[in-house]
């Protein structure tokens, strides 16, 4: 399917899930709601249509006002590609786990639920991943959190 | 006799063992020699490098990112400089383009000559790792003749590349580009044929293209199992559409099939920086860009194929000269995720070639 044709599809098959964002500079960009997202995950991974059986990356973002998700899918059988886009309020930021769909997904959601301290339901490993096991000093990828030109040594006493 | 007890162990491999490519831990639990379980842990060279680019300019993040990957460190400048170019719509001069292919393709190479060499090492061959440095010097030469520098370039910029080749580039590109080619057999000679090299890696590490597929793994590796997926192709950037070269594919998607995936994907490389050489225009080498570039908001994701998969950024612009958001995938992150599948009820020696296989390198996947 070219781009063209993957619009006109995705606007009659999934109007009021997508919705189209004109942020996107190069690719189709997508709004979808964030409850509700894994079904429509699964939907456009089983679509004979679409078929979006790779997922290329999936990351957080902190907008300071919002929490967002960020979804880069593509199709290898078909060769095309569309970005989802999820919102989610600063306040008990939550979203549902991709993995059962995209097994890929599971070290992404691990690191955006340590990174940015939204939490991933349903995810399987849920632990320390980039940062050291007792690390206690929040969420690092936070807008709000600046990164100190030193850290002061436990050790060192001062 | 009265019955023994067994009970599964978990060994620690790494953070320091040679095999890891970098300080990568797995903790294998083990029943007898057979691996049960392996859970990577990972994160002893983060750095925060998305953080670090969120609070510097556009063109402050290339040399940041040149240590992303540092091995293939002219495909992390390219790839932040495509998303840029996209954001900001700028158009890049011909012979930029040329010049920007011509590095990807040594850079390309240079990587699979080194993985070439310590995957060898890795399973106990010493010579292939002579030989594969010594065809990468010829190329890091090249670089450093170009840029000064050996292994973090900061060559590929904002529309363009950094300066334009010196006169002797020419002739030494192409010495070097015919004596990798005549030495191609050496490296199948030594290794091809070899009952030892064989036996480690034929069978082991089976990867079913349905399996690479869920974990999204990307590269020589999605190619070795039979998906023939290649973004140059798939989803041409830069000048790639312009040039004649094969994507090959293999059929067993197993350790040996990873071996000889590369091997080709150095040939082709071959073919197209003659190519490039032999089509190189005269002309500017850098688009007029702004002294402070400030891209107008909006969001892109730019993505490139690495000789380790597939290299990403996703890039969102609020109007500042200062990126929002920087988020990197780079492939060994996937192509390391699914060890684990991999390795599953295989010998403790077979973890170590199907890590080697796989091409991890370390600072790409902590970031």
């Amino acid at each position: 399917m070219t781009k063209d044709e993957l619009r006109e599809y995705i606007a009659t098959r999934y109007s009021g899930k997508l919705t189209p964002l004109d942020l996107g500079r190069y690719e189709l960009l997508y709004a979808a709601d964030a409850t509700g997202f894994k079904e429509l995950a699964r939907e456009l991974y089983e679509d004979e249509q679409l078929k979006f059986d790779y997922l290329l990356n999936l990351g957080g973002i902190d907008t300071k006002e919002r929490f967002e998700i960020i979804y880069n899918l593509g199709s290898i059988e078909k060769n095309h590609r569309i970005d989802i886009k999820l919102s989610l309020p600063y306040e008990n930021a939550e979203v549902d786990s991709v993995q059962e769909i995209w097994p890929g997904a599971n070290w992404f959601e691990r690191e955006m639920w340590e990174l940015y301290g939204i939490n991933v339901r349903g995810h399987n490993n849920l632990k320390r991943f980039l940062l050291p096991d007792d690390w206690n000093q929040g969420h690092p990828m936070r807008k709000n959190w600046t990164a100190p030109d030193f850290i002061k040594l436990p050790e060192a006493g001062v | 006799m009265t019955q023994l007890r067994t009970e599964e162990f978990t060994v620690n491999m790494g953070p320091h063992h040679p095999s890891t490519h970098g300080v990568c831990r797995l903790l294998l639990t083990m029943d007898g020699e057979r691996v049960v379980h392996i859970e990577p842990y990972i994160g002893y060279l983060h750095r925060a490098l998305e953080k670090i680019c969120e609070n510097r300019t556009y063109p402050q993040c290339i040399p940041i990112l040149d240590r992303f990957e540092y091995v293939t460190a002219m495909s992390c400048n390219y790839v932040f400089a495509l998303a840029a170019e996209r954001l900001a719509s700028i158009q890049v001069p011909e012979r930029a383009e040329y010049l920007r292919v011509i590095m990807l393709e040594l850079n390309r190479m240079a990587s699979h000559l080194l993985w070439y060499g310590t995957t060898a090492l890795d399973l106990g061959a010493i010579t292939p790792f002579l030989y594969g440095f010594r065809e990468r010097e010829l190329i890091l030469d090249l670089f450093e003749m170009t840029c000064g520098q050996r292994l973090t370039y900061n060559y590929i910029r904002i529309g363009g590349v950094a300066r334009d080749i010196p006169p002797q580039f020419i002739p030494k590109c192409r010495e070097a580009v015919k004596t990798i080619t005549e030495k191609m057999s050496d490296y199948e000679g030594l290794l091809n044929e070899n009952p030892i090299w064989m036996a480690r890696n034929k069978k082991v590490g089976v990867m079913s293209p349905e399996l690479a597929i869920a974990y999204g793994v990307s590269g020589p590796p999605l190619r070795a199992s039979g998906v023939k997926y290649d973004i140059r192709r798939n989803d041409p950037y830069s000048i790639y559409d312009r040039f004649q070269f094969n994507i090959p594919t293999q059929r067993n998607g197993d350790c040996y099939d990873r071996y000889i995936q590369r091997l080709q994907e150095i040939k082709e490389s071959l073919k197209i920086v003659s190519q490039a050489l032999d089509g190189l225009p005269e002309g500017d080498i850098k688009a007029k860009v702004p002294g402070v570039f400030k891209p107008p908001a909006g969001e892109v994701y730019a993505r490139m194929e690495n000789s380790r998969g597939e290299l990403g950024v996703y890039l969102i612009s609020d109007g500042t000269n200062k990126p929002l958001r920087v988020k990197t995938r780079g492939g060994s992150y996937n192509n390391l995720q699914v060890l684990p599948e991999l390795g599953k009820g295989l010998l403790i020696a077979d973890v170590v070639a199907i890590m080697a296989s796989l091409d991890i390198i370390m600072p790409e996947v902590d970031r």
